[in-house]
């Protein structure tokens, strides 16, 4: 036994002991995002039960070199860096990309990977050769990654994604012109994709580091030296060679690190820009009311048609209007909006995003509305019918002239506090990627960590347009109420 | 002239009408008492066309509404009916959200068609003549019961009516309301405007109308002349009735 393998099997032995004895201080908690991550960690399709990736082999072979038992906490991407600040794991192993707003966040590991972008494109695309034919295209990428700040340093309109399989499948329903991704993504769930093409060649990117939480300056270098002992060794290289991921910047990136060269990165993209997000922000705030009034259009007028038809009682029209009525109140708008959004392209119809929100709100509501409108044409008497009835106008124009104008007064109060409710209830629209207030809280707060001051001021954005409309709609009840005493007031004095 | 005959109405599996027969000359005015429940609003429904009678025809100029009509022909029938025939309701129903001048301008300009400056200009004429000046642009809900009431009288009377039905016009109305109410009435009468008048009240038809009918129990008891069935009534029904009325 040569001398050196035995010093190896004493270390062994002794990380066995400490990991024995203490415990806890020997895991190396590591935060990934495993929901579309391949190939840096994912579920495995062979075994749903266990996550495997290169990351995952690269952590497991760090921790070892540090003595240290992974555990790997899943976690949100997008959220990754408020994770590791709330102490949730210790590390970030997740193609994190040095950029300076982070920087000035967390600490980072000595670069461990140099990764490509690679814009993606439909494969009968004809306008699109490279990122700089993107000016007035959209562009699907994820969200808070070194490439979406590339496209919004560029001003190239884009939309963040939480995972890169939802991206490239919008691509290919036509809801994006392109795709721009890291290049181990793109072979992963593209390039086989005969349905898309790369656009151009692939281009530099940036280097994917070790996150950390300021002041972990111990574990940050002891990750670094482990960092480099397992691409000394070799072990990185087989890992990325088994996944087809070595090539040619790799191979530098190594040999700089033995020659003991400071590998210089530049921080991949600019910082995060206040003015820029503000003017996002503002745009999320006008698409949140286009989506609530676009909405509560069409829940207004097919609500009434709701109302109407279901009137007809006895027949097939009624028991339709009924069972659209229960299915829409009866199931949660989030999945009737999922449906929509990717139920409906397998049929054929692949509308966008912001479009799917506002259609999806309003035929909710529409269901709503038409019991609005229902209790409230019930509400006008009888009498107002006979008397239209006997002055000789037909049954449409006694409805539109005289019923539905007093049934409108009744029910605008409680329409008021619906349209309420559904300019909250844009923010669902969150959930198929559409930039509105609560995306734009979600992404722009985990870009700047600033959760509490974007949070404000979108909260205040809600306020500034519910509070009015709930006080307008008490008002109004007020009023109709006090209307409704004279009346009676009025009848008794008669009598 | 308005006829009906042999009406037949049931309701809820309840016999309210049963062979209602009578005819009123144009020009003249018939007066309908009767208990309370005998069937005399029922009555106006039906001839007003807002109820589908189970037998029997009514007839207006020529307007035929036949019981055994099915039931399109019937709609279409007694939409034409209430062309002709103007009904003032015992609870009026002006509508709540219409000024006074929209509540009587609605149906001539939206259904006859008329010009509605015309129309405005007629509705002013006929509530200046009924001794409403200055109430054209109120609400409903902002004037008396007697005034109302005169609203619902010019709402109807501005379609021209052949036949105008009253329900009980003076049951919301204090004594002295009530005598006005029937001195437009009598007006009328002299304009030779056809009418029915449903009321409780004997007094209040004495004078006014040509005819009296007298109903109990969804039948005719008694049609005569005013004068002959009120102080010289042939059956003992009727008798009864004006004697416990009086
Ligand atoms: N929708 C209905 N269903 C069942 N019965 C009804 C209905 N409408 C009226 N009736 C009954 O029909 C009868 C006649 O009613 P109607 O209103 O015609 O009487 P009326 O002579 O006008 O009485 P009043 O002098 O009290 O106004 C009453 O007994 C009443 O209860
Ligand atoms: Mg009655």
């Amino acid at each position: 036994m040569s001398e050196k393998k035995q010093r190896s099997i004493a270390v062994l032995c002794l990380a066995l002991l400490c990991s024995v004895s203490s415990r806890a201080q020997q895991v190396l908690r590591w935060g990934a995002d495993p929901s579309g991550g391949a190939p840096y960690v994912f579920t495995d399709p062979a075994n749903p039960d266990q996550y495997i990736g290169y990351e995952k082999e690269m952590v497991e072979a760090l921790a070892a070199h540090m003595g240290r038992r992974p555990v790997m906490v899943a976690t949100d991407w997008e959220a990754i860096v408020p994770a590791l600040e709330r102490g949730e794991f210790d590390v970030i192993v997740n193609g994190l990309e040095p950029t300076e707003d982070r920087a000035a966040r967390i600490l980072f590991s000595r670069p461990y990977y140099v990764f490509n972008l690679q814009l993606t494109v439909r494969r009968e695309e004809r306008n699109i050769a490279s990122l700089e034919d993107c000016r007035n295209k959209l562009v699907g990428t994820l969200g808070n990654t070194a490439a979406s700040r590339l496209l919004a340093q560029r001003g190239i309109p884009f939309r963040g994604y939480a995972d890169p399989v939802a991206a490239y499948r919008d691509l290919e329903l036509g809801r994006l012109d392109a795709v721009l991704m890291d290049v181990p993504m793109e072979a992963y769930y593209a390039r086989d994709n005969p349905r898309l093409r790369p656009a151009g060649p692939p281009f530099r990117g940036g280097v994917y580091v070790i996150g950390l939480r300021k002041g972990d300056e111990a574990l940050k270098a002891e990750v670094d030296a482990a960092i480099e002992a397992i691409m000394r060794d070799g072990t990185l290289e087989r890992i990325l060679r088994r996944w087809n991921l070595w090539d040619a910047a790799q191979a530098e990136l190594h040999a700089a690190m033995r020659k003991g060269e400071e590998v210089h990165y530049a921080m991949t993209a600019a910082t995060f820009n206040w003015g820029d997000a503000l003017k996002r922000l503002a745009r999320a705030a006008a698409v949140t009311v286009m989506l609530a009034f676009g909405a509560m259009l069409i829940a207004l007028a097919l609500g009434l048609l709701l109302a109407i038809g279901q009137s007809k009682d006895g027949g097939w029209l009624s028991a339709l209007c009924t069972a659209y009525i229960e299915f829409f109140r009866g199931t949660p708008v989030l999945v009737q909006l999922l449906f929509l959004y990717f139920g409906l392209p397998q049929i054929g119809l692949a509308l966008p995003g912001w479009l799917t929100a506002l259609v999806g709100l309003g035929l909710n509501y529409a269901a709503y509305e038409s019991q609005v409108y229902r209790a409230a044409l019930e509400a006008v008497p009888r009498g107002q019918w006979e008397a239209a009835y006997s002055l000789g106008m037909s049954p449409a124009l006694a409805f539109r002239r005289i019923i539905l104008p007093q049934a409108l007064r009744i029910a605008l109060p409680p329409m008021t506090n619906d349209f309420v409710s559904l300019f909250k209830d844009t923010s669902v629209a969150f959930a198929i990627s559409v930039w509105e207030l609560a995306t734009a809280y979600r992404e722009l707060a985990n870009a700047t960590g600033e959760f509490l001051l974007l949070g404000v001021v979108v909260s205040v954005f809600y306020l500034a347009m519910s509070l009015p409309l709930a006080h307008a709609a008490r008002r109004l009840e007020q009023r109709q109420a006090r209307r409704r005493a004279l009346q009676l007031q009025a009848a008794e004095a008669t009598t | 002239m308005i006829r009906a005959l042999n009406l037949y109405k049931s309701k809820d599996g309840k016999q309210i009408l049963r062979g209602v027969s009578f005819e009123v000359a144009s020009g003249t005015t018939l007066g309908i008492i009767g208990a309370s429940g005998s069937g005399k609003t029922t009555l106006l429904r039906c001839l007003n066309g807002l109820e589908r009678i189970d037998r029997g025809v009514i007839e207006c100029g020529d307007v035929r509404l036949d019981a055994s009509l099915a039931d399109v022909e019937y709609a279409r029938r007694a939409k034409l009916l209430r062309r002709r025939v103007g009904m003032v309701f015992q609870h009026l129903h002006l509508f709540p959200h219409l000024s006074v001048l929209g509540n009587i301008t609605e149906a001539p300009v939206h259904v006859l068609g008329m010009q509605r400056s015309e129309v405005e200009r007629e509705a002013q004429e006929l509530l200046a003549e009924i001794g409403l000046q200055g109430v054209a642009h109120r609400y409903p809900e902002s004037l008396s019961g007697g005034e109302q009431q005169r609203v619902a009288i010019v709402r109807a009377l501005i379609m021209r009516p052949d036949v105008l039905l009253f329900d009980e016009p003076t049951s919301a109305l204090d004594p002295r309301r009530s005598a006005n109410v029937r001195a437009l009435l009598r007006r009328f009468i002299a304009q030779g405007h056809t009418m029915i008048v449903v009321s409780h009240s004997i007094r209040f038809l004495e004078d006014l109308a040509d005819h009296l009918l007298y109903m109990e129990g969804g039948e005719v008891v008694e049609h005569d002349r005013a004068e002959a069935l009120l102080y010289a009534p042939k059956d003992a029904r009727t008798q009864d009735f004006l004697r416990q009325a009086r």
